[in-house]
């Protein structure tokens, strides 16, 4: 192909970023440029707070009232963006420039039908008549694969799901066929199986269209899948560009290597490899270094860059803010001293009794029905069922991963065994103990014995109560300690997860995400529990801070011999963390065993296309591409037989097309002693699959 | 190959309230000749051509050297534009060599692509047109170029793919024009990929009542 067509979209050239504050200004972006061409995805990342959002802004000078573009230049098109007035602005971002963010919701307008917000588009900026405008949304939408597109543009946004949300607001933005799309974390509040989905879209939606993309991530995995350069931020400035495969081979910039030994390989697990968070945070504006930024954080910084501020230059294939580039070789990179690195886990002895067992147990939400009848009292009553026959156990010291996609029971299930919600059958013993019943009625040992970590810290702290506090009540409460030891306790408490003593009389206000999180892990091992169960406490997380979360929980679970419940999304954390792992689907346990085994064929079609789904940061990586159609039907009504029989990409392979799976609930397959897979499927087949993930060159 | 495979989508729009003086700096500094001024919705209002930017030396003939300046910073895209009742265009299905038979009989340059009826989607220029015609014929890769001369009746076409389909050949590009300089006979163009140009001269040359009649590598 003759390459004429690569003629820059947007050209960001030096850009800072400053917001006006009482007393001064701040800038939140010092030096970032860029150049995006036509039909390609130029990924940035970096953590929260280093300015990705602000240069997304900045282009649609989107700043707010005490923003503004303090030097540089965007090009558009040709076009200088920055001296343009509002009007002309409103133009183009209706028209060229569209833009997709994190929260769906918020992009649409919850009182109008979905069909009346897109046509909208098409009306008004178009003049296009009402009954050719709703053709034309019914036929994006379609193109965006929503099911029954005619159906979903009656009903209101909060009828459909989150990820059908983003994808009306995907649909919604190409709908003009925009020079350049935008999109700021479209992604991160989605299922790993809509993400694929929506990765695959947007793949598609640039060849076909030849849209330029500006994707702003801090998923490295993500990056890897659909962009084709990437620019790097820290504190406000790009530290590093290139392409996604040189950037994942060999990156220059220390802070570039540092994203990359936070995040678990697939595949990786606790015993053989260790998580390397980059120690300290992201300068804030106001109070940045004055030579390399990333100095303070950095292993190899000598006295130059603490100094001189370097400059971005061009290095083989690609460009670096670094004095040191040249020399640093990131394989010979090794800890230093003061990174939270837990001893390598060490296989325990053959493990003890179970801590925890639970046999079918069944959780039922009733659902009211709105008919006379069921007002009455008379007609049938239907239940959501959220967990559906759960059998598992806990060894103690060990840790359970859950995985699947959202609305499949898992918060449920563990919210069922701290007693949150009653059961509705089958029994769970504790110790021993039978959890079933009411929790009124739980002893206090048991109470205090199961502790929990949730996912938002930010929720679950009283915003008024001091850290100590809240870290004091449980263990007055459960008399862990005497009366007057309660402080010490706490301060050591603290000190374990890396806090100090001088967080005591902090109020969760003026904490950062991550302590936060550290604050509630503190908070649930107060009374010293044996087993902690996790809900998603590193998801809302950056990946450096992650990294140094699941450091402290694999730390606080050697020295403890806690056992933990650990539910995440993330299917390569989980795979890192867990020792066995359940895949839950509709709220039934699909497959159960040790992580490696989970892993590796065989595997439940189920587990098979999740793993599929899963972004793997390492563009070379060759990955099976299975997408599951539709969405997980509705827990009140499951489909018969097989609960995964309508979305089953495997079914075909057994005789008459898979009817059996309509009809009869799937048996037991027991690969391996602890390894079990529910399905109809005979182990031989399942044992055919082939791995999902392979490395390209060796096998 | 159509339109929409070799226009260049999302060209640069201008509005038609833009001073010529900026319209100019930009078709400078993107190094492009043609500029789509539309309106709202992308619809297209008129055509400013690097000819249209020309001076017309009667009109300004009659000025002095004031009037000269003000009616410059004066005037706008509109003034200068060729409005989109005379400008020719295409849409983005039909085919490539329709849009150069337009281009050629108006002997004009560019053609904006319309979509939905008067939204500006994209561009084609000669130089889109220039470059499909290169690929066409396989220019990018290496081979031998064979220009193979042969009767204007059925069945002779089919002879040369044999041929080519016995030595398990590819071609990277084709053409077929009647002959200029020969009536009754047709020439075809073919590149062909990883063969020397003597075996090809050779296997092409068995063919009855076919003619090499050029044949070279190119790069």
């Amino acid at each position: 192909m003759v390459d004429n067509k690569a003629s820059p979209v947007l050209q960001v050239k030096d850009l800072a970023v400053a917001y006006k504050i009482r007393g001064g200004e701040i800038e939140a972006v010092q030096d970032a440029s860029f150049v995006i061409k036509r039909g390609e995805a130029y990924g940035i990342v970096g953590e929260s707070g280093c300015g990705k959002s602000t240069v997304a802004w900045a282009v649609l000078n989107f700043l707010g009232a005490n923003g503004y573009v303090k030097r540089g230049q965007i090009k558009f098109l040709g076009q200088e963006l920055t001296q343009k007035s509002k009007s002309e602005l409103r133009l183009l971002r209706g028209d060229q420039i569209a833009m997709v963010y994190q929260d769906p919701m918020q992009a649409l307008n919850p009182s109008m039908r979905l069909g009346d917000q897109m046509k909208e588009v098409l009306t008004i900026h178009r003049g296009i008549s009402d009954a050719e405008a709703e053709k034309r949304c019914a036929k994006m939408l379609e193109r965006v694969y929503m099911p029954d597109p005619v159906n979903v543009m009656k009903r209101y946004p909060h009828q459909i799901s989150g990820g059908q949300q983003q994808r009306v607001v995907i649909g919604m933005a190409l709908l003009n066929n925009p020079a350049l799309l935008i999109m700021d974390e479209p992604t991160t509040a989605l299922d790993v199986t809509v993400e694929a989905a929506v990765l695959d879209l947007i793949a598609e939606l640039r060849h076909e269209y030849d849209t330029a993309i500006m994707y702003i991530t801090h998923n490295l995995g993500v990056v890897a899948r659909v962009a084709t350069r990437v620019g790097v931020m820290y504190a406000g400035e790009m530290v590093e560009q290139g392409t996604v495969e040189e950037i994942f081979k060999n990156p220059r910039h220390p802070y570039t290597q540092g994203l990359m030994r936070c995040v678990p390989k697939l595949g990786a697990n606790k015993s053989e490899s260790i998580l390397y968070p980059i120690p300290g945070r992201v300068p804030p504006p106001g109070n940045r270094p004055a030579g390399c930024m990333f100095a303070p954080r950095c292993d190899y910084a000598d006295n130059r860059c603490q100094e001189e501020h370097p400059a971005l230059r061009a290095l083989d294939n690609v460009n670096v803010r670094c004095h040191l580039a040249e020399e640093i070789d990131w394989r010979q990179w090794t800890p230093t001293e003061d990174v939270i690195a837990p001893p390598a886990v060490i296989a325990q002895a053959a493990a003890d009794q179970p801590i925890l067992e639970a046999k079918s147990l069944k959780t039922y939400y009733p659902v009211k029905g709105s008919s006379l009848k069921d007002v009455l009292g008379l007609g049938e009553k239907r239940f959501v069922k959220a967990v559906e026959d759960a059998t598992f156990q806990i060894k103690r010291g060990k840790t359970l991963g859950v995985v699947g996609e959202s609305g499949c029971g898992k918060s449920t299930l563990v919210k069922t065994i701290i007693g949150l919600e009653d059961s509705t059958g089958g029994d769970v013993k504790f110790l021993g103990f039978d959890i079933t019943g009411n929790l009124s009625t739980r002893d206090e040992q048991v109470i205090k014995e199961l502790q929990m970590v949730f996912q938002n810290p930010d929720s679950t702290m009283n915003p008024t109560y001091t850290v100590g506090q809240q870290i004091a009540r449980p263990i007055r409460r459960f008399k862990t300690v005497p009366n007057d030891q309660v402080r010490a306790e706490v301060v050591n408490l603290l000190e374990t997860m890396r806090l100090g003593a001088n967080y005591f009389d902090r109020l969760p206000r003026q904490l950062s995400g991550g302590e936060k999180q550290r604050v509630g892990i503190a908070r649930a091992l107060a009374s010293r529990p044996d087993l902690i169960l996790c809900d998603e406490p590193v998801s809302a997380l950056d990946v450096s801070v992650q990294a140094a979360v699941l450091n402290l929980l694999l730390e606080i679970q050697q020295k403890y011999d806690t056992t933990l419940v650990f539910i995440a999304h993330d299917l390569s954390v989980v795979r890192f963390f867990s020792d066995e792992i359940a895949v839950m689907y509709l709220g039934q346990i699909m497959e159960i065993g040790p992580a490696e085994a989970i892993y590796a064929p065989p595997y439940h079609p189920y587990t098979e296309a999740l793993l599929s789904a899963v972004p793997v940061p390492d563009p070379t990586a060759k990955q099976k591409h299975i997408r599951l159609q539709g969405n997980v039907p509705s827990a009140i009504n499951p489909p018969a037989g097989c609960r995964f029989h309508t979305r089953c990409p495997r079914r075909n392979l057994l005789p008459n097309g898979g009817k059996i799976c309509q009809t009869e609930i799937p048996p037991w397959r027991e690969p391996d002693d602890e390894h079990k897979i529910f399905c109809h499927l005979p182990t031989d087949t399942l044992t055919t699959f082939e791995p999902v993930i392979s490395k390209e060159g060796n096998g | 190959m159509l339109v929409k495979d070799c226009m260049t989508r999302h060209p640069i729009i201008v509005p038609a309230t833009m001073p010529v003086v900026k319209a100019q700096q930009i078709m400078a500094d993107n190094k492009i000749r043609h500029l789509p001024v539309a309106g709202d919705g992308k619809r297209l209002l008129g055509l400013v051509t690097r000819q249209r930017l020309s001076l017309k030396t009667d009109t300004l003939g009659s000025l002095n050297l004031w009037d000269i300046t003000r009616h410059l910073s004066n005037m706008t895209v509109k003034n200068v534009m060729l409005p989109s009742t005379k400008v020719q265009t295409i849409t983005p299905e039909r085919t490539i060599e329709r849009a150069a038979r337009i281009m050629a009989d108006h002997k004009i340059g560019c053609l904006p692509v319309m979509e939905n009826g008067g939204v500006v989607t994209g561009i084609i220029t000669e130089i889109d047109l220039l470059n499909a015609f290169q690929e066409m014929l396989g220019l990018p890769v290496e081979g031998v170029r064979v220009t193979v001369r042969m009767p204007n009746r059925p069945g002779e076409f089919s002879k040369l793919m044999t041929a080519l389909g016995d030595q398990n050949w590819g071609v990277m590009g084709i053409g077929t024009y009647p002959s200029p300089k020969a009536d009754g006979f047709y020439d075809a163009v073919l590149k062909i990929r990883l063969v020397a140009a003597a075996r090809v001269e050779d296997i092409l040359n068995q063919i009855p009542d076919q003619e090499v009649i050029d044949i070279r590598n190119v790069a």
